[in-house]
């Protein structure tokens, strides 16, 4: 089966004083048009450096490395400098948290997304201009011939992630990473945005990666589900049997510190214990292990887990999981 | 019923200028809100519900144009009657990283609520703030860090303690956790509701995420556009919403307990 996105063995370092730091390591996933995959995790886990090798804007000092991250064909790792201009923008599109700083205070919504337009294809301008109609009436936007020539900070921030998802469908892009895109949003307004996305994956079949710490937003995206701790993947699979059935204890710990709209007082939150490592203090072993209920001793410390099947395209990686089963990490 | 802290009637129109005419904006209007001893309330809405406001007001951050706070039954009125107001109710704000000032280690951030309102002699103060540290779970040593040298989370408990320091009868907690990881939330909701145990406190929770409220206070009022539009215990409120704004709330929230439910 033709795959859009393969994504192998992915690492990111960066150079330390002691060697190098791994912020990602080893990360592979494969996602096909139409589909969808959530990557969870709390900051630091690596899900946003993901994203960022993608698209090629990694910083400067980090050092990407992997078997191959292939997209369409095309080996993004081999990718270098204006090669990047063909696929950025145009075939992945970005969706920033803050849609404040992604867009540009100084020009209106109109030439925001014409100005990108024009960027990627030859056409004139009266085109650009019709595609942007076309984009910001994807996106939802309201009272379009008026509104468009609004300046950023005349609008709502509900409006300008709007914007910014109008951008990134501006160049007809095949895959869409939301990165937080809905954090700074209120609840309604949040809503609102998930469902255009999910819409926009539906009608155009883009393939969208979804960034989030929100276990209960993983929820209402759909699609797969990759769980992120400290720069590595602990369990992946399609998002409601992981949340059902979490086999990773870091996945179970997430689930029991996140209060859900059943939760009450008479079953307390448990939080996970400790805090997360820093990067580069790992070493060989399991990354959970320092604050993992459930470790194995001697094993945990010394090896990574490996991937075990936990039910159909369901993994985790767990050394515990691998020798007792589901019994073993609740 | 009394409450510790209430707020009777309060108004609150903002004169704002727009196309260079001045225009009355009315951000509350007429909202009463009370707290009773070891009652956690919570007060949910979007952002430019007037939430943030109102509370304020209880505080004396802003005036209110029309209204009253009144404290264990008194109204509060002149500058002697806020100032002791300030040292009973104490308000820990949304974002841990601009309430800390950045030159100050956080010994001295937590000494100076004593040192201002003259709680205690000076020997004492050292004393007081480990004993601080170590209620809200964090290690002695913390005095001596700057405030960048701090995780959110630490920040934010660092703000909790300062709050703590005058051992407040009342707590109002604005947007406390949103800004922090699910694990790290969830130490700090703990800690809230130990505190509320232990010390009795009272806690006006204000937050836009109505898992948390749900968790946390017994009752809960919604506002909406400056007005309260509900209000009740928590179970009732969120089992049976009345009102429609209550209701696309509710359904808003991105849950999996109950994608989950429906999935089966």
């Amino acid at each position: 089966m033709p795959c859009a996105l393969n994504v192998e063995n992915l690492s990111i370092r960066f150079s330390g004083r002691d060697g190098d730091i791994a912020v990602v390591d080893d990360v592979s996933f494969r996602l096909e048009a139409g589909e969808s995959l959530v990557i969870a995790g709390e900051s630091g886990s690596g899900k946003s450096m993901v994203c960022q090798a993608l698209l090629g804007i990694v910083p400067k000092a980090a050092k990407v490395s992997g078997t191959r991250i292939d997209w369409n064909g095309r080996d993004l790792l081999a990718t270098t400098g204006e090669a990047w201009r063909a696929v950025r923008g145009a075939e992945i599109a970005m969706i920033f948290q803050d849609p404040t700083a992604a867009l540009n205070p100084l020009i209106t919504v109109e030439h925001q997304i014409t100005d990108a337009i024009r960027a990627h294809r030859k056409c004139t301008k009266d085109e650009a201009r019709a595609r942007t109609i076309e984009v910001l009436g994807m996106a939802g936007f309201p009272e379009l011939e008026h509104r468009m020539k609004s300046y950023p900070s005349e609008l709502s921030g509900g409006l300008r992630q709007r914007v910014a998802i109008a951008l990134a469908l501006s160049c007809a892009p095949s895959l869409i990473i939301a990165d937080e895109a809905t954090t700074n949003l209120d609840v309604s307004i949040q809503a609102q945005i998930v469902t255009l996305l999910r819409r926009l994956k539906d009608q155009l079949g883009l393939a969208l990666i979804f960034v989030t710490h929100d276990l209960g937003l993983a929820a209402e995206i759909g699609g797969k589900l990759m769980v992120m701790y400290a720069g590595h993947a602990v369990e992946q699979g399609p998002v409601l049997d992981v949340l059902a059935d979490p086999c990773h204890p870091y996945t179970h710990g997430l689930l029991r510190s996140a209060p859900t709209l059943k939760s009450s007082r008479t079953n307390p939150l448990q939080p996970i214990p400790g805090q997360a490592p820093k990067p580069g203090s790992i070493g060989k072993g399991s990354p959970f292990r320092s604050r993992c209920p459930v470790v194995v001793g001697g094993v945990c410390a010394a090896t990574r887990a490996g991937w075990t099947s936990a039910g159909e395209d369901h993994q985790v990686a767990c050394h515990r999981f691998a020798l007792d089963g589901r019994e073993g990490v609740r | 019923m009394t409450g510790v802290l209430e707020a009777r009637n309060i108004v609150k129109t903002f004169i704002v200028r727009r196309e260079g005419k001045p225009h009355e904006l009315r951000a509350v209007g007429d909202v009463s809100l009370s707290v009773a001893p070891g009652e956690i309330v919570g007060l949910v809405g979007e952002s430019g519900s007037g939430k943030t406001t109102v509370s304020r007001i209880m505080i004396g951050i802003e005036r209110a144009t029309s209204g009253t706070v009144t404290y264990n039954g008194k109204p509060v009125e002149t500058r002697a009657d806020w100032r002791a107001l300030r040292r009973s109710v104490q308000y820990v704000f949304q974002d841990p990283f601009t309430a800390l000032c950045p030159t100050m280690r956080i010994g001295d951030a937590l000494a100076e609520p004593l040192i201002i309102h003259n709680m205690c002699p000076r020997g004492e103060v050292p004393g007081r703030v480990t004993k601080m540290l170590e209620t809200v779970g964090l290690h002695p040593d913390v005095a001596r860090r700057m405030p960048n040298q701090l995780s959110g989370g630490q920040r934010q408990r660092v703000n909790l303690a300062r709050a703590l320091m005058l051992e407040p009868k009342a707590l109002i907690c604005d947007e406390i956790v949103s800004g922090l990881d699910v694990s790290i939330q969830a130490q700090v909701l703990r800690l809230l509701v130990e505190l509320q145990e232990r010390l009795g406190l009272s806690l006006i929770f204000i937050s836009h995420d109505l898992r948390i409220v749900r968790y946390l206070s017994s009752r809960v009022l919604v506002m909406y556009l400056g007005q309260i539009v509900e209000q009740g215990p928590t179970e009732a409120v969120f089992d049976n919403p009345q009102h429609d704004y209550t209701r696309a709330l509710l359904a808003a929230i991105p849950d999996h307990s109950r994608v989950l439910a429906g999935a089966a």
